[in-house]
């Protein structure tokens, strides 16, 4: 309710809107009514069947029907495409997608000119690779790591207009000439010792990834009919997807935003271990700078936690520019068990998750132990699937220490008795969806040691249950006041806050109703969507791109397009020809704001 | 130790439980401190939680972030950024928190550290381990052997028969070895790359073309220039119009020396580029390795050759076919190497000259244009009729031969294919 006018930016488009102050607060579809066309940039996401992230790209898109949707996919595999897209809602209005996993040589030979051009280009990215990722250096030495981020980004963008001017780039990034330029730079007199190793087939890898990596330079998107027609690029992941983001900035003038909710450069360094360490230098750097210049470029970048965050501000985001949107969950699932907190089994603890090492449930198994010391009633109620072969393996780990642990025990004499640690699955007639499963049990735990976002965490709070988890990862940040936090690898800990939430049945529903308040205020849907929504119309506001237009005889028209064209609304000026302004290296800034900002406060007030 | 409910506060207004929340947190990250840490005075004597820690023994050790460095080792000697080292450290579970014990602000200062202290002169890397080769796979050792037998039992066919079954066996024999060196070429070494984009049929079509002229040019050749022909070949040595079947017979059976020589330089070439240093180096290496196929392969040929002219009886007309063998092992080499264009471009001009040579000869016959023949007719008294293949070939082969001298040594012409799919 911190809604202040004086701590607001001004935001062109929301305060040109004049209503009385009473009427302020109206429904998303009414705030702003600016209609924005968002180019979505997704690499092996959204519109596709087996897509990562395509639900919250599905509930973005469908959330924000009142804005227009260009989709610009790059598909990961051969068996991706073939596998389709997900039905698409009405305001997409176009989907182009391009392989990233082949490239089309499409048998351009270049001549002399073009052939140099290259060589200059390629050399140049070549000994910015070889200088260092440019994150080594924190503090001490700004500068020269400045500079040398400006010449990836001249080569960055030479590279793309040249292949913009020749029609590809495939065969010239694969020719003897690309490993010529790499095997100079690595063998140069300033050049780290790890490059300096790099062998012959070192120097074909790196070729070859490089080429992989600057596919997009040779889509013919950034055209005034492709992404120079969208008002904001949306990349929903760093990488390769922000790549075309940034050309269209370079080219269109068109403000990008990049929303990471895992950090590619930290998933780059945890898978690429293989190969030597020259290639992973090389590639390191790479990705390091192209990662640099995607935040260094974006207009705002969103983080999808603290961690991720983190990693940006490493990676040399600007913090004015981070803000962090939370991942959406469905909260209606949840809302039955989350509304009815009287129906809970006050001796029953409940873990869920998928099992796999990484949870460390032996730690929660010794901490049920001690849980049992002090109250034999409980049961400890492990739901969840094994992941892949070493979760199944360790899944009958843990059974059968649990089984050594705690012996079968019966009501009385003439009962049946069980095990009080069961492993269930959630589908079966006792447990048919998951919320059945957070509903189980008094309290959620979470023992895992290491962590990413919690999605388990969050959806114990959506459903009102009072948790104890391990201070890993995102935990304390999703979590607030509103659970208890234990250190991992800590079974004692674990147990002793498991057994004070048991025996305080009010302290339980307290954190219990607080935690899905927070929830409810942090991780829904709704807020995911309203601060998309709220983070277009100020960059939209802040960064227009400015299209120059044209009269008929083709020269540009000075005051065409006058501050009433961003108002709501329909624009008479028509029929005009617009192009975007490519223009010049040096023109390509941020664009200058098209009317002094204190005009705009004195139309708000 | 911990009494957790310092952790989350329940009760209070929201900036009150918050800021208690905050106060509380420090105390939460000195407390492994205080646990793990390595000097006794790290702990704050008054701590509530004291009695629980006298049951663990403590463990003391002078530098933690060293004992850290030992149990990541692995890590650290493979990291060539600290920030791999981060990332590593986090898979592992540690974080900020975890960090605070080693003294540090958050991992990636504890990555520092850790990469800083990584000791790294004096160490040489190993060289890396030479791929091993995969064995020849019997399918496509099997295959090149198959057109060379067809075509010899479809001589053998003819060689029976008279008349009539004798054309059919030609047409059934001719149509089942090109299927048979279709199939030859389109696995094992001689097989071009799956990302090739090749402009195949022009490549086929003068292919085919050349080993006609081989079959029947030269004969054709002959009787145009003596006033004929007056009828078609009957497939006898000694008709008016002879075909040439030996040369064409050991073409056909060289696929099997090529495709093998072909492997053995492409194995050799992978051996060579994991070994080299530098792209001089590994030109330097290839040049005389691919000098090597191609003169064992001329050997194979001449051999081939030599057999099957004895065996048919024929005259052996060594420099003919062994330069169109060569032409054409050089064209196919510089194909599956993703060189399409200069060997589509050479194929295409040497059976034009071919073509070309044929029709002056027939177009002298028009009245006026004698002097079209002039050429042709200086070659075939100078050196014989099979000149005008020995030459038009010959020149390809050398081209090509020089194109692959540049062209094949290069690295990037033996990078390896992609396999994502």
């Amino acid at each position: 309710m911190d809604n202040r006018p004086s701590r607001h930016r001004p935001v062109r488009i929301r305060s040109s809107r004049c209503e009385p102050s009473g009427q302020r607060r109206l429904s998303i579809r009414e705030i702003g009514g600016a209609l924005v066309r968002i180019g979505l940039l997704t690499e092996g996401g959204y519109p596709y069947v087996s897509g990562d992230a395509r639900l919250w790209c599905d509930r973005l898109v469908r959330g924000l029907e009142q804005h227009e949707f260009d989709i610009y996919a790059l598909s990961r595999s051969e068996r991706q495409e073939d596998e389709g897209w997900i039905p698409l809602p009405p305001q997409v209005s176009r989907v182009r997608t391009a392989p990233l996993w082949m490239a089309e040589d499409t048998g351009v030979v270049y001549g002399r000119r073009a052939r140099r051009r290259f060589a200059e280009c390629y050399g140049e990215l070549a000994t910015v690779l070889c200088s260092g990722s440019g994150m080594d250096a924190s503090g001490s030495s700004e500068e020269p790591s400045t500079s040398e981020a400006d010449r990836f980004a001249s080569t960055l963008y030479g590279l793309a207009e040249l292949a913009r001017d020749e029609g590809g780039l495939v065969g010239a990034l694969r020719s003897e000439a690309a490993v010529r330029a790499l095997e100079r730079a690595c063998r140069a007199p300033g050049a780290p010792r790890t490059a300096r190793e790099a062998r012959v087939p070192d120097l074909l890898t790196v070729a070859a990834h490089l080429e992989s990596a600057l596919r997009p330079l040779s889509l013919d998107w950034y055209e005034d009919d492709g992404l120079g027609a969208v008002d904001l690029c949306h990349a929903t992941s760093g990488g390769a997807a922000a790549l075309p983001g940034l050309l269209a900035q370079h080219f269109c003038g068109v403000p990008l935003l990049v929303t990471e909710y895992g950090v590619r450069l930290r998933t780059h360094y945890l898978t690429a271990t293989e190969s030597s360490p020259a290639v992973r230098a090389l590639l390191t750097a790479f990705h390091g700078r192209l990662a640099a210049e995607a935040y260094g470029r974006a207009s705002i970048v969103t983080p999808g936690n603290a961690h991720a965050r983190r990693w940006q501000e490493r990676c040399g985001a600007d913090r004015d520019k981070l803000r962090t949107v939370y991942p959406g969950m469905d909260a209606s699932r949840f809302a039955d068990v989350g509304e009815s907190p009287e129906c809970v089994d006050p001796h029953t603890l409940v873990w869920v998750g998928r099992v796999e090492p990484a949870k460390d449930l032996v730690s929660l198994l010794h901490a049920f132990a001690e849980i049992r010391k002090e109250e034999p009633k409980t049961r400890l109620r492990i739901i969840g699937a094994p992941a892949g072969a070493e979760g199944k393996a360790y899944l009958q780990h843990c059974g059968a220490l649990a089984a050594q642990l705690f012996p079968d025990e019966a009501d009385g004499p003439h009962a049946v008795g069980d095990n009080p640690v069961s492993f269930e699955e959630i589908g079966g007639p006792e447990l048919p969806t998951l919320a059945d499963a957070y509903a189980a049990g008094a309290v959620t735990v979470l023992s895992s040691v290491v962590e990413g976002f919690p999605i388990n965490l969050v959806e114990a709070m959506l459903c009102g249950r009072a948790t104890v988890s391990t201070d890993v990862g995102a935990v304390v940040e999703v979590i607030g006041g509103t659970g208890l936090v234990v250190p991992p690898r800590n079974p004692r800990a674990l147990a002793e806050a498991c057994v004070a939430l048991l025996r305080d049945t009010e302290r339980r529903e307290r954190l219990g109703a607080a935690a899905r308040a927070r929830a409810l205020e942090l991780f829904t849907v709704e807020q995911n969507i309203t601060a998309f929504h709220g983070i277009y119309l100020e960059i939209v506001s802040r960064t227009p791109v400015r299209r120059v237009v044209l009269d008929g005889t083709g020269e540009p028209l000075p005051f065409a397009s006058p501050a009433e064209a961003h108002v709501p609304g329909g624009w008479t000026g028509q029929g005009l020809r617009v192009v975007a302004r490519g223009g010049p290296g040096w023109a390509v800034g941020p664009p200058v704001r098209a009317t002094a900002p204190t005009a705009v406060t004195k139309g708000a007030s | 130790m911990s009494e957790p409910g310092d952790v989350a506060i329940s009760s209070g207004s929201w900036d009150a439980r918050s800021e208690e929340w905050l106060s509380t947190g420090q105390e939460t990250r000195t407390r492994p401190d205080a646990t793990h840490g390595d000097e006794p005075g790290a702990r704050a004597p008054d701590h509530p939680s004291a009695p629980h820690r006298s049951s663990t023994p403590r463990r003391t050790a002078a530098d933690p972030v060293k004992a850290l460095m030992h149990r990541h080792r692995d890590l650290c000697e493979r990291a060539v950024d600290p920030l791999e080292i981060a990332a590593g450290l986090e898979a592992h579970g540690v974080t900020d928190r975890t960090a605070a014990r080693f003294r540090h602000r958050d991992v990636f200062s504890l990555a520092e550290e850790m990469y800083a202290r990584m000791p790294r002169d004096g160490e040489t890397p190993t060289p890396p381990a030479p791929q091993a080769t995969s064995r020849p796979r019997a399918d496509w050792v099997l295959l090149t052997l198959l057109p060379g037998a067809l075509c010899t039992a479809t001589v053998v066919g003819l060689h029976l028969t008279q008349g009539r079954p004798r054309l059919t066996v030609a047409v059934a024999g001719a149509l089942a070895v090109a299927v048979a060196l279709r199939a030859a070429l389109a696995r094992g070494p001689l097989a071009p790359r799956p990302d090739t984009t090749a402009p195949a049929t022009a490549a086929r079509t003068w292919t085919c073309w050349l080993l006609a002229y081989a079959l029947l040019g030269d004969g054709l050749l002959r009787t145009a220039l003596a006033g004929g022909p007056d009828g078609l070949p009957d497939g006898t040595p000694n008709a008016p119009w002879p075909l040439a079947i030996a040369p064409v017979l050991a073409l056909v059976w060289a696929c099997a020396p090529a495709a093998w020589s072909t492997y053995a330089f492409t194995a050799r070439c992978r051996r060579k580029l994991t070994a080299s240093r530098g792209l001089e180096d590994f030109a330097a290496s290839v040049r005389p390795l691919l000098l090597t196929t191609f003169a064992l392969f001329l050997c194979a040929l001449a051999g081939l050759l030599a057999l099957t002219s004895v065996t048919l009886e024929e005259p052996t007309a060594y420099a003919p076919t062994l330069a169109l063998g060569s032409l054409l092992l050089l064209a196919r080499l510089l194909t599956t190497h993703r060189f399409t264009h200069a060997p589509a471009v050479i194929l295409t001009a040497t059976a034009t000259a071919q073509a070309m040579a044929l029709a002056t000869v027939f177009a002298a016959r028009l009245p006026g244009c004698d002097v079209l023949a002039v050429p042709v007719q200086t070659l075939a008294d100078t050196w014989g009729p099979a000149s005008v293949q020995t030459l038009t070939c010959g020149t390809g082969a050398l081209i090509l031969l020089l194109h692959a001298t540049r062209t094949l040594t290069r690295a990037s012409a033996h990078a390896p294919t992609e396999e994502q799919r």
